[in-house]
């Protein structure tokens, strides 16, 4: 079932927390997705790699529940789920990060990071959940324990306004909200895509504390550099389908760049 | 941030830093209505006396409460064209329940019930039939103009003689009774404050500075007791007053400190994000849009009760809509969505109010008062659009 996975990587691989297994999606008459296997599990960061078109959005918007596969099965510690909706998706701790965040910039930090799940006082049960009143402090706890957990240290307030803070505090704020929300897998699409040196290197420092807080982290990107510095595995898609994963310790950059553009010959080499 | 990166004039900075904070909204209407003040009170004597207030307040209570209820889907980012014409729907069936020897109470509420389902109606329209809010409001305006020439008939007018729709703009409290609520109101005010920043303080939360806190009680006590000093010095608080700030008090609690004001801002400010969070944006916008009608069929009841009769012209076809979406602009509400509050749209009435009171004390022709009208709205957007520029910058 897992014969590429298990072929490159075989008993060193931790335990898959979540495994999906023989994928399949198309658009019309485009196979997005051809069975694709692929597996994370906790403490551990696993980089998607492919170039443009082999189907690592589509991949990463099935396991959040966002596109639904034409075939496929899901497995979470073993126990096989199903994933039809956003909704499943979150109920099974899995969160997705955006590349465009979807933060709200007119709403401060802790607002954004209690969106949809303001914590309200209690007493006012008489009223429906969504008119009683909103307990800010409460919501603001939530937020400096979240950016805590994430060791953002540049963020001055969580009463600061997003609309003023820079790329990679708002791409940590947006990753704090994924996690804050009772997670297990974080998915992040190409989180550093359009940050600088340092808010990219802070970006990587919240990556690995997610490592570190024993989640299962998916991580979209197409700088390798930024991949061999945080992943533990890559797993690399061509054409929506799988050509290997390795360890990021067994293998060089330039490998993944000849296994992206040309894939790998029968017996497990890279063509050359 | 591109602060380092592109200099700018330190004045608009700080600008745009104090309308970020959370009374800075207010200073430029503020100070906006503060300078109209000592300008018309210089030229124009009258304009200061505590008759002239009374009548500024009462004249721009029907504009005030539409305002409040437009910046509800201006916050969305849509607009609403029809809540006038709506009013004039309200009210012209209030009339004519009333006519029809209905008690005026009953035909009040049902002509609220009205107005929330004509605002409901619309926002179903645009939340799940997708059309722009602009052209279904204006469907709105057009229709409903015509209906409320249907429901009053071939006179075009019913005078309005009930004692309780009346009571509504001509009882006044007493100037002792005045001076207990406005105590009142004082010390919630403070007792709110100050317990939250105790609060703040046990749960060693960031604190705001305690000349702040201060400042914000004296601040609201001074506008009080000016407010009630003013009116007692007339004939005492209009209940009309009363009413509408506690309306207003109601929404703008609604708006900030609810999950479901929450959600109205989250939609306004980026809907994509309050979609994938789990919030029903669709639902924010049909309550947003019954919000409308709701405050659309009190402006009507209101209207009626200020000019003792329901016409044609004094709803339809006027400035009223104009005005009124005036005011909430003006008031620093963004046309752009997810920024603004209800009571900047009272503020807003305020200004449109005594910028119309004051060029009619002045003998100032229909022609200028047109044109400083619009002088004023261009400037409100200006400052909108100014402030705005720095969200967009960094981005």
């Amino acid at each position: 079932m897992l014969g590429t996975i298990e072929n490159k990587v075989g008993q060193s691989a931790p335990p898959a927390h979540l495994a999906v297994s023989g994928i399949r999606k198309s658009f019309g008459g485009v196979h997005a997705l051809r069975g694709v296997d692929f597996e994370v599990a906790r403490g551990e960061v696993m980089a998607l790699v492919g170039d443009n078109g082999a189907g690592k959005s589509t991949l990463m918007k099935v396991l959040a529940g966002a596109h639904l596969a034409d075939e496929g099965t899901f497995f979470l510690d073993g126990k096989e789920v199903s994933i039809s909706s956003p909704h499943d998706a979150f109920d099974h701790g899995i969160q997705i990060v955006y590349q465009d965040l979807a933060l709200c910039e007119n709403l401060d930090v802790a607002a954004n990071l209690s969106l949809g799940a303001e914590p309200v006082k209690s007493g006012w049960g008489f009223l429906p959940r969504f008119l009683r009143p909103i307990d800010g402090m409460a919501m603001e706890e939530r937020a400096l324990a979240a950016i805590d957990r994430l060791q953002v240290r540049t963020l001055k307030s969580v009463r600061a306004k997003v609309g003023g803070l820079s790329g990679g505090q708002r791409q940590a704020i947006a990753i704090a909200r994924a996690v804050g929300a009772d997670s297990s897998v974080v998915l992040l699409d190409e989180p550093t895509a359009a940050l600088g040196v340092a808010q990219t290197r802070q970006v990587l420092d919240v990556v690995k504390r997610l490592r570190e807080t024993n989640h299962a982290v998916v991580y979209i990107s197409h700088n390798l550099k930024d991949i061999f510095e945080v992943a533990d595995r890559i797993t690399v898609l061509r054409h929506g389908a799988n050509v290997a994963t390795w360890h990021t310790t067994e293998t060089t950059p330039d490998e993944i760049v000849v296994a992206m553009t040309t894939g790998l010959d029968d017996g497990g080499n890279n063509v050359r | 941030m591109s602060v380092e990166a592109q200099p700018q004039p330190a004045v608009l900075d700080r600008f745009r830093q104090l309308r970020e904070t959370r009374f800075g909204a207010f200073v430029p209407v503020l100070l906006a209505l503060i300078a109209i003040w000592i300008y018309f009170g210089i030229t124009e004597p009258a304009f200061i006396s505590s008759r002239n207030f009374y009548f500024l307040f009462m004249q721009s209570a029907v504009v005030g409460t539409l305002a409040v209820g437009i910046t509800i889907v201006l916050l969305l980012g849509d607009i609403d064209l029809s809540s006038a014409a709506n009013a004039g729907v309200c009210a012209a069936l209030m009339a004519v329940l009333i006519v029809a020897d209905v008690p005026g109470p009953i035909a009040c509420l049902i002509a609220i019930v009205l107005g929330v389902i004509l605002g409901c109606a619309q926002g179903v329209l645009v939340a799940y039939v997708g059309i722009p809010a602009f052209v279904v409001t204006l469907a709105g305006l057009l229709g409903f103009q015509g209906l409320m020439l249907k429901i009053l008939g071939i006179q075009g007018a019913i005078n309005m003689r009930d004692p309780f729709v009346r009571g509504i703009t001509t009882i006044y409290l007493p100037p002792a009774a005045g001076w207990v609520l406005a105590a009142a109101v004082i010390a919630i005010f403070a007792f709110a404050v100050l317990r939250n920043q105790a609060q703040r303080r046990d749960r060693g939360l960031e604190l705001d500075p305690s000349m702040a806190v201060w400042g914000q009680i004296a601040f609201f006590a001074v506008v009080v007791v000016a407010a009630v000093a003013t009116l007692n010095s007339y004939r005492g608080i209009p209940l009309l007053v009363v009413l509408l700030v506690g309306i207003t008090a109601l929404l703008g609690w609604v708006t900030t400190s609810t999950p479901f004001g929450r959600s109205l801002f989250a939609a306004g400010g980026n809907a994509e994000s309050a979609r994938r969070v789990g919030i029903n944006v669709r639902h924010i916008r049909v309550a947003a849009f019954g919000l409308v009608g709701l405050m659309a069929a009190i402006a009507g009841i209101v209207g009626a009760s200020r000019y003792a009769s329901v016409s044609f012209n004094a709803f339809a076809g006027g400035p009223l809509l104009l005005e009124a979406i005036g005011a909430a602009v003006i008031g620093g509400t963004s046309l752009f969505g997810g920024r603004g509050s209800v009571w900047n749209a009272i503020l807003g009435a305020l200004v449109i109010g005594s910028l119309g009171n004051g060029l009619d004390l002045s003998g100032a022709s229909a022609a200028d008062k047109l044109m400083f009208s619009g002088a004023i709205l261009l400037i409100a957007v200006a400052i909108d659009a100014v402030s705005r520029s720095s969200a967009a910058q960094s981005r």
